[in-house]
């Protein structure tokens, strides 16, 4: 395929994923269709059939044997791409936490989409946040160009020796999944001296080299061993992210930190956001601004490991802060909402409001004026968390709908 | 608090005999806990369960580590370091085994502090159920004797609570023996153990190894060899080398890969690693291999 000039061209989130996929030389590919995930396995199909990408594509029979394959390949010793989402990424679920266990690198894009029931298509994080605690690292992407370049950082990463454990990409279905804009494809050399040929860390399987993984071990000490071992190298990942997206930006010219700081420098009020929707988040602070408020974003790129240390030290001395989960924990709330104030827990600089707001589940639009609404609730006293961007015109829209739907 | 621990096979009765001596406490008036310890084993390989009993309500969870009262079904399992039945006895411990030994005998050779009690529980067992092997009930009684805390008549209803599905006729066989262990054995005085103060535990911060140590992962091979399953034997199979031909039929039928062929074209069986399954004894067109009790060959042995 040629590259244009300026080696940039209009890619959509998923073309994206899968340029990352073909520039880091990926050997093998198990896959399984899921909307809105299916064009990046449609073009890594393409690819592989056309001999673009040397290797193996294998359509799975569902995404539980599609993880497992991807680990067990990775396990092999070749370098294995794979996306999901929604469903999908549930119905893998077992296979994820059994995968990570086996400390093997591999990347695989999450196409962010909210989960049944009701059903839905569109985007929400539940889906992503169900897998926070499997042990995966996840990198959350605004951009298309942040997806290819999360893609190739991930392999580095994931292939850390210190690391060795796989790497979750996630955009926004449609909204990123399916909207093109300007992305610029690294040429394949520089690719590869960035991402040279996966140089397992540790024995891999051979025919002359029997070995036993996911050994059963009794009595929980065995056990808490490994899991701390695994907590460590997720752990790990934040100085190795850090290390890459200083390799990668001296190389590509784009520097990535866990977290990205928009007008954050003199900020009072402060919104935290990730994926796509960041965007506009970015956009209202802009406005907000014109009329006199304060505002800035803190976006969190790296969800796992937890930068801890990196968002109190970005969110420390600010007045008011609004948490925007894009995903609902029933009965609780915002996944990440504690997450954040934990780690302001105990500092004597920590705002003196952090209130947890649920917005964009489902696909549902954050629009503009929302965030004006958040302003006012972290100005009033009495408001307490979660807020539900949630209005008068969303309720007169499903009154419309029960009228068809009931009797 | 009363710490009672049974050890016998998967398949005599350990977690039910458990489970009688739980409902049976309960229904004395005390507080009452039993956990039977199983998970990947199978018939045959050691199992533990645990029954504790206190006026007060109970604050602990999962294996007892001191017990008070220890009862062996299996006698077998008293010289098996996996099994290791008296494991945790000390000068309060009183320990029981199904066994027609004297007690001193088994004292020595157990290295014990006090004196063993045995029973012959397996001849009650044939002789009210017509199988030797099924513990549960008379283990139970035993217990509940031996803690003197127990009357017969609770005894008696929680035998018919935890065999409720069981016939009539079956029910009573099993309240016959309960009876008639009951009335062989005499409760033992149990002191209350002292309470040792609390010391904090030295915990440490482990360092990140590299991967290949830091991953569940095994490369060095044939250590399986290192997992001794003989113990799980009820069945031992014995090769009458004057009828075997040597068609070797049992080595490739042994599901476990326990057979061998000797120096001399022989199969000879590893009885470190033989599960008793008999699957050979089945095999083996000749019918030279013979069907022994483990029980009776260890005494036959000694």
């Amino acid at each position: 395929m040629n590259i244009n000039r300026s080696n940039k061209r209009m890619l959509t989130g998923n073309k994206a994923a899968a340029w990352g996929a073909r520039l880091a030389g990926v050997e093998y590919v198990p896959a399984f269709p899921i909307t809105p995930q299916t064009e990046i396995v449609e073009t890594l199909s393409q690819w592989f059939a056309g001999g673009t990408l040397k290797g193996k594509f294998t359509n799975m029979d569902s995404e539980h044997s599609m993880f497992m394959a991807a680990g067990s390949a990775a396990a092999t010793g070749v370098r294995v791409f794979t996306a999901s989402s929604s469903q999908g990424i549930l119905y893998g679920m077992e296979s994820l936490y059994t995968v990570t266990g086996w400390r093997v690198p591999f990347v695989m894009v999450n196409v962010s989409r909210g989960l049944a029931t009701p059903i839905t298509l569109e985007a929400d994080h539940n889906d992503v946040m169900s897998t926070r605690d499997c042990g995966l690292i996840q990198l959350h992407a605004e951009t298309c160009q942040e997806i290819l370049d999360f893609v190739l950082m991930g392999y580095k990463i994931a292939e850390h020796p210190l690391v060795s454990v796989p790497v979750l990409v996630n955009m926004d279905g449609f909204v990123l999944s399916f909207s093109r804009e300007p992305v610029v494809i690294p040429d394949e050399k520089s690719a590869r001296d960035f991402l040279p040929a996966f140089q397992p860390a540790q024995p891999v399987f051979q025919a002359s080299l029997p070995m036993a993984r996911a050994s059963a071990v009794f009595g929980g000490g065995t056990y808490t061993y490994f899991r701390i071992q695994q907590d460590l190298a997720v752990r790990q990942a934040e100085t190795v992210f850090n290390e890459t997206a200083v390799e990668f930006a001296d190389r590509f010219g784009r520097h990535y930190e866990p977290l990205e700081r928009f007008h954050l420098d003199d900020a009072e009020v402060v919104f935290v956001m990730s994926n796509s929707f960041a965007t506009k988040g970015k956009s209202a602070v802009l406005r907000l601004r014109k009329q006199g408020v304060k505002a800035g974003l803190l976006k969190i790129r790296m969800f796992r490991p937890f930068p801890d240390e990196a968002v109190a030290n970005a969110l420390k001395g600010r007045a008011k802060v609004a948490v925007i989960d894009q995903n609902l924990a029933p009965g609780m709330g915002g996944i990440t909402y504690p997450e954040i104030v934990a780690a302001m827990y105990g500092r004597d600089d920590c705002p003196q409001k952090i209130l947890s707001v649920i917005g964009g589940l489902g696909g549902k639009d954050i629009k503009e004026n929302d965030f004006l609404s958040i302003v006012e609730k972290l100005n009033d006293p009495e408001s307490k968390g979660p807020v539900f961007l949630y209005d008068e015109g969303d309720w007169k829209q499903f009154q419309q709908m029960q009228k068809i739907a009931q009797l | 608090m009363l710490r009672v621990r049974f050890h016998g096979r998967g398949g005599q009765g350990i977690k039910t005999a458990s489970q009688v001596l739980g409902t049976a406490a309960f229904l004395s008036g005390f507080q009452a806990q039993d956990f039977p310890l199983y998970g990947a084993e199978r018939r045959g390989a050691p199992i533990v369960a645990f029954t504790r009993i206190d006026k007060e309500p109970i604050l602990e969870r999962g294996p007892v580590a001191f017990p008070d009262l220890i009862l062996v079904g299996d006698e077998t399992l008293l010289e098996d370091s996996q099994a290791a039945p008296a494991c945790g006895a000390d000068a309060l411990t009183t320990l029981l085994v199904n066994s027609t030994k004297a007690p001193n005998s088994l004292k020595d050779k157990l290295n014990l502090l006090t004196m063993p009690v045995t029973c012959g529980l397996t001849k009650l067992c044939l002789k009210h159920l017509n199988a030797g092997m099924i513990l549960s009930t008379a283990l139970a009684a035993a217990a509940a004797r031996l803690t003197g805390l127990i009357p017969l008549n609770h005894l008696l209803e929680a035998v018919e609570i935890e065999l409720a599905e069981f016939s009539p006729e079956q029910l009573q066989k099993n309240l016959d023996l309960v009876r008639e262990v009951f009335e062989l054995l005499n409760p033992v005085v149990f002191q209350e153990r002292e309470e040792a103060g609390l010391f904090p535990s030295k915990l440490m911060a482990l360092e990140q190894q590299e991967v290949r140590d830091a991953a569940p992962l095994i490369t060095a091979t044939g250590n399986m060899n290192l997992r001794k399953t003989g113990n799980w034997r009820i069945h031992r199979p014995e090769i009458d080398y004057e009828e075997c031909n040597h068609c070797m039929i049992c080595y490739a039928r042994c599901p476990e890969g326990v057979i061998k062929e000797d120096a001399e074209g022989k199969p000879e069986i590893d009885y470190d690693h033989c599960k008793g399954c008999m699957i050979c004894a089945q095999e083996c067109p000749k019918h030279a291999i013979k069907t022994l009790w483990e029980m009776d060959y260890e005494h036959q042995s000694q």
